[in-house]
């Protein structure tokens, strides 16, 4: 007897045979009982497979029992989010980077974005406008996320929208601490008779202080002009500020100007562009400056302390000098009564009758900042801003995977990691900027802020290099080497692209963005899986 | 599914391509499970499956304007689940274990009946599953794709890109895979059973 074969039996099975082959199988099957076994046995697998392959198994994995984003179509966060990040691109090339020139002649050579943002004066000129797009953007961001909480429907992009705009606006309208007095408006004005029996948060474009106030003023301003008397401390900041009158606290300035023409009881601490100390100004403690060019006619009782571009020394300082810059020049005039150092590119211009309690100690840096300029120097720094942007990558991959797997696929949706990562920088900034002059206890605080934004912007371009490497060579499966040859790749690429002038920062600038928005989402993601693993 | 509960199916569907985000939520919560273990079935990690189940619903719910409502909605998805998957596994380059020629050379014994039913007997879910995960990708494929999607001939010869003539072969050639995956299995397990 001719059997039939297993393919045969199989098509019978599934009801893939003519219907006349079928008939004959069927026939050869009601006589032949090894087929007939065969059939059965077939079938009996089929059913086994079936069994196994449908079974519920695992339950549904917790990063995917939400339906994120459901809500709000992606596209509608990528148009928010690129105009607003085109509008800090546009607030980046009108008003900053024409600044950072001067700053880089100055003798900062400015890289980092935040360090740019903080010790750029022209940033606060745009104070006012900054206000408007953050209040603006947190108003729509809070619409939205209301829209979310109405219809019950509190997703993910809502929880973020929330947190976000909650710090937005929480940064954005000052609190008003304690018993403050608060005023608001295109023209604020204390009149001289006027006393402000409290401590003051003023904003607006335009502020003047005539009068006595009683406690700290605290400003967001344009222009701030005091020429009353402050009992307490000044804490402004301000496109352009000018002190004629007495404070008997300290003045904290982040400001493009200021001129010091009256006196202050306690410290200066300041981050300007240029500051002015006139002949008729005094300090009473010492003055730690940060900025671009400043001119000290007058009186400083104790230490100074600054990194300044240009430094012109008329007057007189009580303690020791600890200078950094690009140049020094000390007048006849002028009188330092305790040790000074000075490390800067040229040598100090020190007049004759300058009285000094010691020679001033030079270090001159002239050497080292020329060639650190030559394209041989520029090419190691690349090679090694690559190395160790892989070598972080390796680090993730390799110690963090299931980190990595979550911050790269939120890489992949590319309009809302640009966008939360635009709020989170600006956000960032401005705590930054608060936790420095609210907790100021030196620019230490400041400057640990700002070496913290290094690194994240190395973990950014990670993540971007590796959602561009997987473009390029295609999704990969789970072997390190094959992800990680992904991302030296796409790193390679940012890095080469990263050189061309103009087209290079603004990618820089998205890589920072977007890297820093998919890494907040990537620790979002991962808290959730945890927090879901632990209800189970 | 009783017609009732395929009407609601229907109105969802309707309602969630006119935008309703409430509607597309019900339809997700109702079928992600099942494209979750589809996505676990066919590709070789849970973190794979995971991102694998995301994409398909962004993909589904950019499509959901190209269903057609004469065919069962669930037959669509696992469509679109199929060929994302497959995509994602040839894009990884997979070694592709059987190419047209080799189906067409492939021999077809006859096997012993008796074995066979002794060999799928007293096998456990999980162990055909395990198996299942050693098998290569397109085996495993195929076998998802008629026993868990139930798909047709033609749809999987239209995944998987072969002939529809083959996919009978395709098929029997993966369950002498995964014959010999569990034979292999149940081998090693004696021999670890009999050395204690």
């Amino acid at each position: 007897m001719n059997h039939f074969d297993e393919m045969v039996c199989l098509l019978y099975l599934e009801g893939q045979l003519e219907p006349s082959r079928a008939r004959e199988v069927a026939a050869h099957a009601g006589e032949c009982a090894q087929c007939r076994t065969l059939l059965h046995a077939l079938e009996r697998e089929s059913r086994v497979l079936a069994a196994a392959l449908t079974e519920e198994n695992e339950p549904l994995p917790a990063r995917l029992l939400s339906t994120r984003g459901w809500g709000v179509p992606s596209w509608v966060w990528t148009v928010a989010f690129g105009l607003f990040v085109a509008g800090a691109y546009w607030l980046w090339t009108d008003t900053i980077a024409p600044w950072l020139d001067q700053l880089s002649n100055a003798g900062f050579g400015g890289t980092d974005l935040v360090s740019t943002l903080l010790f750029s004066g022209a940033f606060w000129e745009g104070w006012s406008d900054m206000i408007d797009v953050i209040e603006i953007s947190a108003l729509v961001i809070a619409g939205i996320a209301a829209f979310g909480l109405i219809r019950r429907r509190l997703r993910r992009f809502t929880t973020v929208a929330v947190m976000m705009s909650a710090l937005a606006l929480a940064l954005a309208l000052p609190q008003p601490a304690g018993a403050a007095e608060v005023r608001h408006g295109r023209s604020v004005l204390i009149p001289a008779a006027e006393t402000v029996h409290n401590d003051l948060i003023v904003t607006g474009p335009a502020v003047r202080i005539d009068g006595t106030v009683e406690g700290d003023v605290i400003a967001f301003t344009r222009n701030l002009t005091v020429t009353g008397h402050v009992t307490g401390d000044i804490i402004a900041f301000a496109g352009e500020m000018r002190m004629d009158g007495v404070v008997d606290g300290n003045v904290r300035v982040i400001s493009n100007m200021v001129t010091l023409e009256g006196s202050v009881g306690k410290n200066v601490t300041s981050i300007v562009n240029t500051l002015d100390l006139t002949s008729k100004g005094q300090v009473g403690g010492g003055l730690i400056s940060v900025g671009g060019q400043t001119t000290l006619d007058g009186h400083i009782h104790r230490d100074l302390f600054g990194i300044i571009g240009r430094t012109y020394l008329d007057g007189v300082i009580g303690g020791q000098m600890w200078l950094r810059g690009g140049s020094l020049a000390v007048t006849s005039t002028a009188e330092i009564d305790g040790p000074a150092t000075f490390r800067g590119r040229e040598q100090p211009m020190i007049a004759a009758g300058a009285k000094l309690a010691s020679p001033i100690r030079v270090e001159t840096t002239q050497e080292v900042r020329r060639s650190r300029r030559s394209s041989v120097r520029l090419a190691i720094h690349g090679i090694f801003s690559y190395g160790v942007a892989l070598l972080i990558g390796i680090l993730l991959v390799t110690v963090l995977p299931g980190f990595f797997r979550a911050t790269l696929r939120e890489t992949g949706s590319i309009g809302l990691p640009i966008g939360v990562g635009a709020l989170a920088l600006i956000t960032g900034a401005f705590l930054l900027v608060l936790g420095i002059l609210l907790i100021f206890v030196g620019v230490g605080a400041g400057v640990a802020g700002v070496l913290a934004y290094a690194p994240i912007l190395y973990i950014a371009q990670v993540f971007v290099g590796a959602w561009l490497g997987n473009k390029v060579m295609g999704e990969t499966s789970n072997v390190a080497s094959a992800v990680i040859g992904r991302i030296a790749l796409g790193l390679f690429i940012l890095h080469v692209v990263g050189l061309i002038p103009i087209l290079g920062a603004l990618v820089w600038l998205t890589v920072l963005l977007w890297g820093t928005g998919a890494i907040l989402l990537g620790f979002y993601q991962m808290s959730r899986v945890e927090t879901a693993a632990l209800a189970e | 599914m009783n017609p009732a509960e395929q009407a609601s199916d229907t109105e969802r569907i309707a309602q969630a391509r006119a935008g309703n985000a409430e509607a597309w939520g019900e339809l997700y919560r109702q079928y992600a499970p099942a494209i979750f273990r589809f996505c676990r079935r066919t590709m070789p990690t849970r973190e794979d499956a995971e991102d694998a189940t995301m994409d398909i619903f962004i993909k589904i719910r950019q499509k959901l304007g190209q269903y057609d409502s004469g065919r069962p909605f669930s037959a669509w998805l696992y469509t679109v689940a199929a060929n994302h998957c497959w995509d994602l596994l040839r894009r990884r380059r997979v070694r592709q274990d059987l190419e047209t020629g080799e189906i067409e050379n492939m021999p077809l014994e006859h096997p012993d009946p008796g074995q066979l039913e002794q060999l799928i007997e007293h096998r456990t879910s999980k162990q055909v599953r395990c198996a299942l995960g050693e098998l290569p990708a397109r085996a495993r494929m195929a076998l998802v794709l008629r026993y868990y999607a139930e798909m047709s001939y033609d749809d999987i010869a239209a995944t998987l890109g072969v002939r529809r003539a083959f996919v009978g072969v395709v098929l029997l050639r993966a369950r002498h895979q995964l014959r010999d995956a569990l034979g292999e299995r149940g081998a090693a397990h004696l021999a670890a059973g009999g050395a204690t």
